[in-house]
């Protein structure tokens, strides 16, 4: 058969894809392990050193290059994708829930929701910056007005999820529990939110990440205060050094971390899954 | 009396407030400032300032301009190239991912490797192209000691042709994604059926499979649409400002206080993005693909 | 009447365009047990889910204990409801679904107190000693009782069942059957039952509700349901009766056994003939019946049912006759396979619809 020979070329293929897509990242970790403070950004290298690393914790002497000015911005970056989490999660369950039932205008609902993910986030940070600066006349902060717009961003993406583990849930249990005359609310907190509880933390991912690496809605929209990837953008207009290289392989990790925790919250209520799915198969 | 009340209208209300956070927010934060750009395009802009009287000045000055228009064919010729380099290099992945791995762990493991670049900052993925196109980069450093070439090739960066490699990096896993998934919700059995029937693959492909992941092709074209062309940082890094999108031009114009300027070229995007946007949902119904 | 408990005035629900209850009334006294039956899409599950409150309906009234619980809410009627697919908080232990209601209800009960009062009814349903297992730990008979624990530790006078047996095996839905009675009679409980099973309604029930595409079509006690159905419908569902179609005129009904006197036909849409499968005899094909009907039929095979003997016949273009032996009443002939025989019956036990019958 011709498949035969179609899925190794396949494969081959694949594997192309793979180094396609992780090279960058390859050359950027080695480099990351120039030599300081003279080795620039690129190949060769002079000498394999962790003076980078070294810098980026402020572990080095003073040089002519200064330390990269990310250590505010990180802070700020985090509250606001924890901010933006709870905000967008909160009103994901709350949209996606009201779907279950059919009503008047759900069209519009879903695409005025929607839309939040379609707009290019230049288009959302331009109007809103417009809408503080010039009308309201208010300053704008990354607490404020940013995280207005980083809502509006990953909201939609909390929404789909939940949508999708909403849609495949069994309806029943709820109206069991009401049955038994417990009110809805009740219902909800006792019986619904444990169980899509798996969902609901791919949401809170799903928003944190979205928001922690936001950029083009923060840059018109955060004012004076900059957020991590603003600082980051801050360093594409003056000289590149490998120092900012080395922050990549260390936020790269930091994920890594945080993906290792997402894995074990989300293996340990997937455990709860299993015994709901194994409820259904008997019925 | 409270017995008037049925349990329909209680529960049409319960739907509403749990919609009204939602509706509010996304019309405050998402339409309000939409329409703001619509509006703040037919201002007048002075040098250090601007007025709400209307005038289409900005307006005139953006279509005489080679400059501007200028940057609205660039953006639609580079959303067109990512769009296809982003399908050519996805689709085969996908038909591998989606479809010829059995092994359910193997396509997951495939999946999350797609994913894995996503954790790093956009901005820092966007950076890592620098030492790899460079005159002294990975690539050329490479190819010489290959002796594919003699000389470094130096169109590798700072050109068009390094934005489009780097879009095409950044944003071809949002085309694998819904390709792969849908190509894993075929039937197996058709495919058998018709091999069976002594079809070939490249028959099959033509016929079965490519007409069925159709609608994960346009998902995917929604997905890189809407992220290139809205982009200014990949090109503002890559090309050494000589690719200018319109995305650039709203961020150069902000900088210089062009709050009119921004605007239209920000309404011209819009309607760009609306016109590729409500085309493409022609083709799919989103929402009952979800 | 004064015992009523439960009364339902004209309730209709549709969706989009499917009516899929019609004009619904009905009452239903304490300690009660009514079957509903109906083939699926009758509206019999949607009637239950109706009256628990889970669906509101276009128009009608719905009364429990003297109260109009048309616009109440379902946490708020008071009314037990058992699904089928028994629903259980796949979270939660045996014990913790058992005591659900008690500490998360209306009024709550404080934890000591509700567990005491779970754990009786983990021991009236016989699953005592399971308290801590998780639902994903027992068997599907012993799901089904948690369900039904669950339901009645909140003591509700109404039980809703929504064909609660149907997800078990015929072993254990015969003894989950004997149970729920046995339950019933100690808690003075009513219990409406939804089942597509004939067997189960006609078993169970004090009294039958049958319904057909939306609309309630007999009410009665299972013995009147079995001797007078009311329509060829509910005489086809019952699964006891073998039809002839054919036509009334002038009190004479004729069909492929010939022409029968038919004097108390019973009013219907279209004319048919039923005779119970026990009421047809058997006859050689020599012996001549006085003037009673008599139909040519081959003999298939037989099947044996336990307390009776079912054999079957074929009358000719694929119309097949059943006959029902009980083995209280002798020993069962034997018959020759591919053998013609004459069937014929008393046309008093037969049941005629007809158009033109007068009521």
């Amino acid at each position: 058969m011709e498949s035969r020979f179609i899925k190794p070329a396949l494969g081959v293929y694949v594997a192309l894809f793979v180094l396609f897509l992780y090279g960058p990242f390859v050359v950027l970790t080695i480099i990351s392990f120039q030599q300081g403070p003279d080795g620039g950004p690129q190949f060769p290298i002079v000498e394999w050193s962790t003076y980078w690393y070294r810098q980026v914790f402020g572990l080095t002497p003073p040089s002519r290059i200064a330390p990269l000015p990310f250590g505010e911005a990180l802070i700020r970056s985090l509250v606001l994708a924890l901010m933006t989490m709870v905000v967008s999660t909160v009103l994901g369950v709350m949209s996606a829930q009201a779907f279950r039932r059919s009503f008047k205008g759900s069209t519009f609902v879903f695409y005025l929701i929607v839309l939040g993910m379609m707009v290019p986030g230049v288009l959302t940070g331009l109007g809103t910056s417009l809408l503080a600066n010039n009308i309201i006349g208010i300053e704008r902060h990354w607490y404020t007005t940013a995280f207005a717009t980083h809502v509006a961003y990953t909201f939609p993406f909390a929404f789909l999820v939940m949508l999708a583990i909403l849609n495949r849930f069994d309806s029943s249990v709820e109206e069991a529990a009401w049955s038994l005359g417990v009110d809805p609310w009740t219902t909800f907190r006792k019986v619904t939110f444990p169980l899509i509880f798996p969902g609901v933390l791919s949401a809170m991912l799903f928003a944190f990440t979205l928001s922690l690496d936001e950029f083009p809605r923060t840059l018109f929209a955060s004012g004076r205060d900059q957020t991590l990837p603003l600082a980051i953008y801050g360093t594409f207009s003056v000289e590149i050094h490998p120092n900012i290289f080395a922050f990549g392989v260390l936020t790269t990790l930091f994920s890594f971390a945080l993906l290792s925790v997402y894995g074990i919250l989300m293996a340990l209520s997937v455990r709860r899954a299993k015994k709901m799915a194994m409820q259904e198969d008997i019925a | 009396m409270s017995s008037t009340v049925t349990i329909q209208d209680r529960q049409s209300k319960v739907t509403r407030w749990l919609l009204v956070p939602g509706i509010v927010w996304m019309s405050l934060f998402l339409v309000v400032p939409i329409a703001m750009i619509v509006y703040v395009s037919f201002w007048t802009q002075t040098t250090f300032n601007i007025s709400s009287d209307p005038t289409l000045a900005s307006w005139k000055q953006f279509f005489s301009s080679d400059t501007y228009t200028g940057s609205l064919w660039t953006t639609i010729r580079i959303w067109l190239i990512v769009l296809a380099t982003t399908f050519i290099v996805g689709y085969p992945t996908a038909l591998f991912v989606g479809l010829f791995v059995k092994s359910k762990t193997l396509s997951t493991v495939l999946l999350v490797v797609c994913v894995i670049p996503f954790w790093t900052s956009f901005l820092i993925r966007v950076l890592a192209w620098r030492p790899m196109l460079g005159k002294e980069g990975a690539i050329n450093i490479v190819l010489l000691k290959l002796g594919i070439i003699q000389q470094p090739i130096e169109v590798l960066l700072f050109t068009e042709l390094s934005v489009i490699i780097g879009m095409t990096q950044i944003y071809c896993v949002f085309m694998v994604g819904p390709i792969a998934f849908m190509l894993s919700r075929i039937d197996r059995n058709i495919i058998e059926a018709a091999r069976d029937l002594g079809a070939g693959f490249g028959r099959i492909f033509w016929k079965i499979i490519f007409p069925l992941s159709l609608p994960g092709v346009v998902v995917g074209a929604i997905f890189v649409s809407v992220m290139v062309l809205g982009e200014f940082a990949t090109s503002g890094a890559l090309s050494g400002r000589k690719v200018n999108l319109l995305g650039n031009i709203i961020v150069t114009q902000v900088g210089s206080l062009k709050w009119a300027m921004a605007s239209v070229v920000g309404v011209v995007l819009t309607i760009v993005m609306g016109v590729v946007i409500a085309g493409l949902l022609r083709i799919v119904d989103l929402k009952r693909e979800l | 009447m004064d015992t009523s408990v439960f009364r339902l005035e004209g309730v209709t629900k549709r969706y989009g365009d499917l009516v899929a209850l019609n004009d619904a009334s009905l009452e239903v006294g304490a300690n009660e047990y009514l079957s509903f039956l109906g083939p699926s899409g009758s509206g019999k599950t949607t009637l239950l889910r109706v009256i628990a409150g889970f669906e509101a309906p276009e128009t009608g009234r719905i009364f429990f204990d003297g109260r109009d619980i048309t616009n109440v809410q379902a946490h708020e009627r008071g009314i037990g409801f058992v699904f089928q697919n028994f629903a259980l908080f796949p979270h939660l232990t045996v014990m913790q679904n058992v005591a659900f209601g008690l500490t998360n209800g209306k009024t709550r009960v404080p934890t000591p107190e509700a567990e005491g009062r779970a754990a009786e009814m983990i021991e009236l349903v016989g699953l005592s000693g399971m308290e801590g297992r998780g639902v994903d730990q027992i068997s599907g008979g012993q799901r089904q009782r948690v369900a039904l624990a669950r339901t009645l530790a909140m003591k509700p006078r109404l039980v809703l069942l929504d064909e609660p047996l149907g997800a078990l095996d015929a072993n254990l839905r015969s003894r989950m059957r004997n149970e729920l009675r046995a339950i019933r009679e100690r808690l003075g409980v009513t219990f409406l039952h939804v089942t597509g099973s004939e067997t189960e309604a006609l078993a169970m029930g004090d009294r039958v509700v049958v319904l057909d595409r939306g609309t309630i079509i007999q009410t009665g006690t299972p013995g009147e349901i079995y001797d007078r159905p009311a329509s060829p419908d509910v005489a086809h569902f019952l699964n006891r009766f073998n039809l002839f179609e054919g036509t009334l005129s002038n009190g004479s009904f004729s069909a492929s056994f010939g022409t029968i006197r038919a004097p108390a036909a019973t009013r219907a849409d279209r004319d048919c003939y039923a005779v119970r499968y026990d009421r047809v005899k058997v006859l050689p094909l020599s012996a001549k019946p006085a003037d009673g009907p008599a139909l040519k039929a081959t003999y298939i095979a037989s099947e044996y049912l336990g307390s009776s003997i079912m054999s079957f016949f074929d009358a000719g273009q694929g119309h097949l006759i059943e006959m029902e032996h009980h083995l209280s009443l002798g020993a069962p002939e034997t018959y020759e396979p591919r053998q013609d025989y004459l069937l014929t019956w008393n046309p008093e036990q037969a049941i005629v619809f007809g158009r033109e019958a007068a009521i």
